[in-house]
């Protein structure tokens, strides 16, 4: 068979040799099983839009470094406060304008014996400061025990120190036995294992904790009041975002989705909150809403939680996020409206339409996820100026009200002792300056990363 | 070109007029009479608002204010300066043109500084030049305008005592320095680093290229061909900052007790001095509109291309 076909024409293939030849096997023409099938598929692992963002973000050491120092900031403003023994609103009566890591007459007196106790105790949480311990039944649970006590008559400028392995663990010392870290006197104290009923603890404190910046001239703790004060203007300048956001994005797609008149109209109404001055409104804005809000909090705080909350908040930084609702979205509005009007061309949104999505759903599903970049870019830029504004204000003595502080207080505040006391103003403006600093670098990271386009 | 800016004088116009009818309902929104002190009697208050014409219906008080103003009268004050007409205090005992002053040097001295810098920053970029200039415009946008005053006047007034502490009002040049490097640093800064951008955006393109392959002179090439492309996002961020410096200025004037226009309109507002109020915010949105209109009018002599009838984001 093989030789005839071969004779038959020179150009017809012989199949058999051509196997020989190309070594061809017969089972190469057999389906490939799917174990062969996936060795051939080069795999990638599939990375999500957040993970590529994240990757590109940290490449990025400055905004890496900024991130890592705001969270330091976020650490120092939220969880700072538990680890210092003083509070935004104390007044420590001894202990006033304090320079940064000074100490108080009766704070040194303290020091001086902090180490011979195990630990020392004060009624209120004055710490430092010797203070009267009155009539009554207290108790102290320090390692593993409890010593329970009471005190017939009360003493004045004492402090009730704590030795374990003394036999008399609890001493009362009074101020003026106090000498040269040492003291001669003291009232040992009997007690028992099982408190009385009415029996108050008492606040253990291990050391006298430094001013770390100083106090103020009621003999407040500018730490602590500086961290209080970052935590609200940190939450003001999130919550002024997350206004500006919501009504922006929303304004922004609506416009750009619809076109036509609505577009026009909406967008002259843009261009005209644009040119007012904004701040002149505000200023009359935050004087205007101030005593409405506070009768609207007593109408109804007690019946509504939301009223509650902000009532908590206070009538100054409820009317900054009312100015904020009212006159600071127009940007973001417009940035959204741009992107809503290169999407809405795109074939996805001629699909949703075809298959009958209403406009609504539109923007929701299609055109907002689309956009998620210049909205997390802006949002984010947003809060730094948000906490410009709110310092600003407060700056003029409008916005944070008296008990509360914020930043922007309590650089107004320090304002009007200068002069002698600059450090109180150097504190809180470092924060406020990092914090915005750090927030803006973070911004320009995130842009950077959720648009690569715009990178230069 | 006429017709824009025509078209655009009668918006600024209406926007004007918005402002008065907003800023109008919203003195009226504070609650009760700019007259209530601790002492008067409902009847002193009454013959007071009668006197002011403040008992009338809202909407015959607001045609007065608006009649008055086409007629060039922005009323008398109520309380602060009593009976004073209103454009005596702001135009004539100088506070107007204290804070004109102030905010136009704050003005020229952010662009005479920004834009040269930018140009450095971009001309050298990467250099070490480059790197330091980044900082520090990164942090002058950082830096709240109150907080930069007050550490000028602690460093520069209280401890070194090289400026006067009280700026008061502006008579020697030395009392200029502080107010006006304290309004100006954040918009230098800003233009600055905007400058960079578009600079080394400008620097990049296919024109500059060939004209460098021309041999045309650098010097040439960045003032002549880049500078102006570049000049565009400047020039639209000016509007903006001429409201920033108004804003700055309140701030300012009364860290460094300038009586100015700014500190004397925060002051109008607690004390609820209706004309005042009126007339400052007036004045100043009127400059605030003025120079975005200038702006969109210079950017049509910067960049021929843009068409200003049609305005596309």
């Amino acid at each position: 068979m093989k030789n005839t076909f071969a004779k038959i024409s020179p150009f017809q293939v012989d199949p058999e040799k051509i196997m020989e030849t190309f070594d061809i096997r017969d089972d190469d023409f057999s389906s490939a099983s799917s174990q062969e099938k996936e060795s051939m598929v080069e795999m990638h692992k599939s990375i999500s839009f957040w993970q590529d963002a994240w990757r590109r973000f940290r490449a990025n050491t400055v905004s890496m470094v900024a991130l890592f120092v705001f969270l330091l900031c976020l650490f120092f403003a939220f969880i700072g406060p538990k680890f210092i023994p003083y509070t935004y609103g104390d007044q420590y009566r001894t202990a006033q304008k304090l320079g940064p890591f000074e100490y108080s007459k009766s704070e040194d007196i303290v020091r001086s014996i902090q180490d011979s106790a195990d630990a020392f105790y004060a009624t209120a949480l004055r710490p430092g400061s010797l203070t009267a311990i009155s009539k009554g039944s207290y108790y102290i649970q320090y390692g593993g025990k409890t010593y329970a006590f009471t005190m017939k008559k009360g003493a004045e400028k004492c402090i009730l120190l704590l030795k374990q392995n003394d036999p008399e663990p609890l001493q009362l010392v009074s101020e003026k036995d106090i000498k040269d870290g040492a003291y001669t006197k003291y009232t040992a104290i009997e007690f028992t294992d099982t408190p009385e009923e009415d029996a108050k603890e008492l606040k253990l404190i291990k050391r006298v904790f430094p001013h770390v910046f100083g106090t103020d001239s009621q003999g407040r703790d500018i730490m602590a009041r500086t961290m209080y004060g970052a935590r609200v203007s940190i939450i003001i300048g999130i919550m002024a975002a997350l206004i500006v956001l919501i009504i922006g994005s929303i304004y922004g797609a609506i416009s750009g989705l619809c076109g036509g008149v609505v577009d026009f109209v909406m967008m002259r109404i843009v261009e005209l909150i644009y040119s007012v001055p904004e701040v002149l409104i505000v200023l009359l804005l935050q004087v205007v809403l101030k005593e409405p809000l506070q009768a609207w909090f007593q109408a109804h705080s007690a019946t509504s939680a939301f009223v509650k909350a902000m009532s908590d908040l206070g009538a100054g930084i409820v009317s900054i996020f009312i100015t904020f609702a009212v006159l600071y979205w127009v940007t973001m509005a417009r940035i959204i409206r741009g992107q809503v009007l290169q999407l809405k061309k795109q074939e996805y949104v001629t699909a949703a339409t075809a298959l009958g999505a209403s406009n609504a759903r539109i923007i929701r599903k299609h055109l907002l996820p689309n956009c998620i970049g210049p909205l997390v870019i802006t949002t984010c830029l947003q809060i730094p100026s948000a906490i410009f504004l709110e310092s600003f204000l407060s700056f003029l003595g409008l916005g944070v009200s008296a008990p509360m502080a914020s930043l922007g207080s309590l650089c107004s505040d320090a304002l009007e002792t200068i002069s002698l006391y600059p450090y109180r103003l150097v504190f809180p403006a470092i924060v406020l300056t990092i914090i915005v600093l750090t927030l803006n670098l973070v911004g320009d990271g995130l842009r950077d990363a959720l648009d690569p386009r715009l990178k230069k | 070109m006429g017709t824009y800016i025509l078209k655009r004088i009668i918006g600024s116009i209406l926007i004007l007029l918005l402002i008065m009818v907003v800023t109008f309902m919203l003195m009226n929104a504070i609650p009760g009479s700019p007259f209530l002190t601790e002492k008067s009697t409902p009847e002193q208050i009454a013959m007071a608002e009668a006197k002011y014409g403040l008992d009338k219906p809202l909407y015959v008080q607001l045609w007065n204010y608006i009649k008055n103003y086409l007629h060039g009268d922005l009323g008398t004050s109520l309380k602060m300066q009593e009976g004073t007409p209103v454009k005596n205090i702001i135009f004539h005992q100088g506070k107007f043109a204290l804070s004109i002053k102030l905010g136009l040097l704050a003005l020229l001295v952010a662009v005479c500084l920004g834009i040269p810098l930018g140009c450095l920053a971009a001309f050298y970029r990467g250099s070490w030049l480059d790197g330091l200039l980044r900082v520090v415009t990164t942090i002058g946008v950082a830096i709240p305008t109150f907080v930069l005053a007050a550490l000028l006047l602690v460093v520069f007034s209280v401890k070194l005592k090289w400026m006067p502490t009280l700026s008061g009002s502006l008579t020697d040049a030395k009392s200029y320095i502080l107010p006006v490097i304290s309004l100006s640093s954040y918009y230098t800064c800003y233009i600055a680093k905007l400058m960079r951008t578009s600079m080394l955006d400008a620097i990049n393109q296919d024109y500059i290229r060939t004209a460098r392959a021309k041999g045309v002179k650098t010097k040439a090439l960045v003032l002549k061909h880049a500078l102006r492309n570049s000049l565009i996002p400047v020039v639209t961020y000016l509007g903006p900052v001429t409201a920033g410096i108004i804003t700055g200025s309140f701030v300012v004037e009364s860290t460094f007790s300038v009586p100015g226009l700014g500190k004397y309109f925060v002051q109008c507002v607690m004390s609820r001095d209706y004309p005042v109020i009126m007339a400052t915010t007036v004045v100043l949105s009127a400059l605030v509109i003025f120079a975005m209109l200038v702006v969109d009018i210079a950017y049509k002599i910067v960049d021929p291309r843009i068409t200003l009838t049609t305005k596309e984001d």
